[in-house]
């Protein structure tokens, strides 16, 4: 009975988990980044609200900051779980990287823990002051939140960054005998992957906390607090869009040299050649054939080298174990497509945004504009993820790009183990996500409970008109 | 001065899983109290008392956890790589039971009717033995030698359970049990709830004993599989921590017998954490006893400094902060005004 049961395990055994984990660590980190943005960047929007609130004395602006941080602690908290789930799989899930490269790719984490520690110590400290510290002095306070966040990113963003342009280490006998700590915590891609990324938080946090506001607006509030509350989140964003383009057109050109099969990937180039076009949408097939896409002759080339003579890689001057396969290939330049789409869709809101802000003086009225406002947090959140996964997938199929394949990484686990695992992990983010989302639907009702209870005659037969808010058929555009 | 550096942070890593057995110990302790209340009026007030206890640091212990995987994942890549490759079934259950207590506990504050109360109430109790008897069967399975370098050599299920591992796991829920109610203890009479001061005081003597006994049987577990560790923790580097804990859990125990409620709490942390250093102490300088020494396992020497600056700004400034909630919490600074 008992050699029964161990045949049958070493048979599962003998299947690969490379499938199951990847998955598992795609559906974590997909979940994890979508955290991100808010937990990184929406201390800098509360601290911003809070300062207007102190220094305009303008009780409305505290009361949307002192909100805006209870969102902010019940994000953290999730995000803490989740990221918590993902160091534990480098172990459970990539052991053979760990054992190889932690010395030097851990680094970035060892910044980032330090980051997360700062961020979660004064979270509390920042909600438990409202009531207790003088209001400088809460601002102050609440001040150590910003650089504790762009330190924890830039300490993640070192460690992937490292995984795409690996560097500052000494190998002998296939073990790492040294390491350069500045050159491993700032390999080439950082410079352009950091500041794509923090550009990319603090424009989603700004577009996501505004659309809250502009579905507000939808529904026909319109007053100080809502103005506030949408202006300063989507003025921020608006003002990064610009630069979120500048930066991502750095990182693609950068790729060229530094990863050009991921470039490759993302453009759908197959042979490696001067003039080359950009592609629009479309899916490559095996044979190296581009089906179903638009394309503009030479434009690639003109984007990368400023000359239609620019030669760009293609996929097939790499071998095929060391490039992405049809699959990832298209997975990553959709994605990436999506993405510029989506980023160039989001800098044309915030020029409408700022043509009729001089002109006017004034915020849009117009319900076109708050409605794409409304989907623009939404969209955010899909770059985020289409950035990732173009970064993620295009790298395929390496872990460490040239130095070590995802294949040769992962764990000698059963995959039957993994999927078991992944199941129950889809189950209990799916439980965490419903808690989520009930906690921020409760808050939301509660304040707007608040905020009607003021005058309990308004609204009122005889009473006078309700300010505007609960929702009523806007009269005014 | 390599080695140096790879011993202070070999510390660090000791350190951070004493703070997490402790720290977090009392936080899961509480759980299985929880767990255990009972559905009477009791019960009810027991959990209740659980739940005001716990909110306002049950989640900064995890804090402890992830320095000492990031320290033991940078500083000693070949021990990550070892452990996790035999034992990560015992992690994957932990680290589920983790998530899933964290979620129940927090949906038991927003679950509204009698029925969902009661299954958050259980599978947040449930969780808190998961993950306390798992991650301490990690470091029973490591004590026992079963984990090996350069890949698992045993099958992997013969890496993770075994006698060692199931001793390590029963110590660590009878010791969560016990600190876990002495604070407990601590937090009903800080509220005035004389009840449950007597209802928990009951419950620490309980679980001393229980912890005297299957300490001792797990000593004797640990004398019959690795007699070199059990030798290193009785007469050698682990002896002082030992002798501590034989000591301070007995007196804890005649504290509260007695009624003295006088400094239980802090001989209770001691005693746990004692035994985490015995264990650690004993062990040293082998990660892996027999296989991989400390110095062996070392990351590169400017690696280990970075680690150590990360460690030193830990103790700079999350130390006090984190000291002063304690401090606070002890103290009820952290409950709302009422306005």
């Amino acid at each position: 009975m008992l050699t029964l049961v161990v045949t049958s395990l070493d048979l599962v055994a003998s299947e690969s988990a490379l499938l199951p984990s990847r998955i598992q660590m795609a559906f974590t980190l997909a979940c994890h980044v979508l955290l991100v943005p808010l937990g990184v960047a929406l201390p800098s929007l509360t601290l911003l609200m809070e300062a207007i609130g102190i220094f305009r004395k303008d009780p409305t602006a505290i009361k949307i900051a002192r909100r805006w941080s209870v969102v902010m602690a019940v994000q953290f908290a999730v995000g803490a779980v989740t990221g918590t789930i993902l160091s534990f799989e480098f172990g459970i899930l990539w052991p053979r990287m760990m054992g190889q490269y932690g010395s030097a790719f851990g680094l970035g984490f060892a910044i980032e823990a330090l980051g997360f520690f700062l961020e979660a110590v004064f979270i509390g400290i920042y909600l438990y002051g409202w009531q207790r510290l003088p209001p400088r002095i809460h601002f102050l306070v609440g001040l150590v939140l910003v650089p504790a966040g762009l330190l924890g990113a830039f300490g993640v963003l070192a460690s992937n960054s490292w995984m795409n342009t690996p560097g500052g280490v000494t190998i002998s006998a296939g073990r790492v005998v040294d390491v350069d700590v500045i050159a491993a915590l700032f390999t080439r891609a950082l410079g352009y992957e950091y500041w794509h990324f923090v550009t990319a938080l603090y424009m989603t946090a700004g577009f996501v906390v505004a659309s809250v506001y502009a579905v507000a607006w939808l529904r026909g509030r319109r007053d100080h607090y809502q103005r506030l509350a949408f202006a300063v989140p989507f003025t921020i964003a608006a003002l990064l869009t610009p630069v979120q383009l500048v930066t991502g057109d750095l990182s693609a050109r950068a790729l060229v040299t530094d990863q050009p099969t991921k470039f490759a990937a993302m453009e759908l180039t197959w042979k490696t050649r001067g003039n080359n076009p950009e592609i629009l949408g479309g899916l490559i097939d095996p044979s190296g054939k581009v089906n179903f896409g638009i394309s503009i002759p030479s434009f690639d080339s003109l984007l990368v080298g400023y000359s239609p003579d620019a030669v760009i890689p293609g996929l097939s001057s790499f071998p095929a174990d060391a490039r992405p396969n049809t699959v990832e290939a298209n997975l990553t330049h959709l994605s990436f497509d999506v993405m510029v789409f989506l980023g160039t869709a989001g800098a044309a809101l915030a020029a409408w945004y700022f043509i009729v802000l001089i002109r006017r003086r004034t915020l849009p009225g117009s319900r076109w504009f708050y409605r794409l406002a409304a989907l623009a947090g939404v969209g955010c959140y899909l770059c985020v993820e289409t950035g990732w996964i173009t970064t993620e997938v295009g790298r395929q199929p390496w872990i460490v790009y040239g130095a070590m394949r995802v294949s040769d990484a992962v764990t000698s686990a059963p995959a039957s183990f993994v999927w078991t695992m992944l199941g129950t992990l889809v189950v209990v983010y799916a439980l965490i996500a419903a808690f989520f989302v009930m906690v921020l639907v409760r808050l939301a009702a509660r304040w707007s409970r608040q905020d009607r209870a003021e005058a309990p005659e308004v609204g009122a037969p005889y009473g006078p008109r309700a300010p505007t808010f609960p929702p009523q058929p806007d009269l005014s555009s | 001065m390599s080695s140096l550096a790879a011993y202070v942070t070999a510390g660090v890593l000791l350190l951070a899983i004493t703070a997490y057995s402790t720290a977090g110990g009392v936080d899961f302790g509480a759980g299985i109290w929880d767990l255990l209340a009972g559905r009477g009026k009791q019960g009810r007030q027991a959990r209740s008392l659980v739940d005001h206890a716990m909110a306002p640091v049950w989640e900064v212990n995890n804090v402890w956890l992830v320095l000492g995987i990031v320290v033991c994942w940078t500083g000693f890549p070949i021990l990550f790589e070892s452990v996790f490759a035999s034992l990560y079934p015992l992690f994957s259950i932990a680290l589920v039971g983790l998530i899933l207590r964290g979620a129940f506990f927090a949906f038991r504050h927003i679950a509204q009717d009698p029925r969902s109360h009661r299954v958050a109430n259980l599978v947040f109790g449930l969780s808190s033995l998961l993950t306390p008897f798992f991650f301490a069967a990690c470091l029973g399975a490591i004590a026992s030698g079963r984990v090996t370098t350069g890949g698992p050599q045993l099958p992997v299920w013969e890496a993770c359970i075994s006698p060692m591992s199931i001793a390590f796991g029963l110590v660590s829920l009878a010791a969560t049990a016990f600190s876990g109610a002495t604070f407990l203890v601590g937090d009903a009479r800080r509220y005035g709830a004389a009840e449950m001061v007597g209802y928990f005081r009951s419950r620490a003597l309980i679980s001393a004993f229980v912890l005297i006994a299957i300490g001792s049987l797990a000593l004797v577990t640990i004398l019959l599989q690795a007699p070199d560790l059990a030798k290193a923790m009785l007469a050698g580097r682990g002896a002082p921590f030992a002798y501590t804990t034989m000591l301070l859990t007995p007196l804890v125990a005649i504290l509260l017998w007695r009624g003295i409620f006088a400094w239980y709490r802090i001989l209770a942390v001691a005693a746990v954490g004692s035994m985490v250093l015995a264990w650690g102490f004993a062990q040293s300088p082998y990660l892996l006893p027999g296989q991989l020494t400390i110095a062996d396992a070392a990351a590169p020497p400017s690696t280990q400094v970075l680690l150590l600056a990360v460690a030193l700004c830990v103790v700079l400034f999350i130390a006090p902060a984190m000291g002063l909630l304690y401090y606070l919490d002890q103290k009820s600074a952290l409950e709302a005004p009422h306005t």
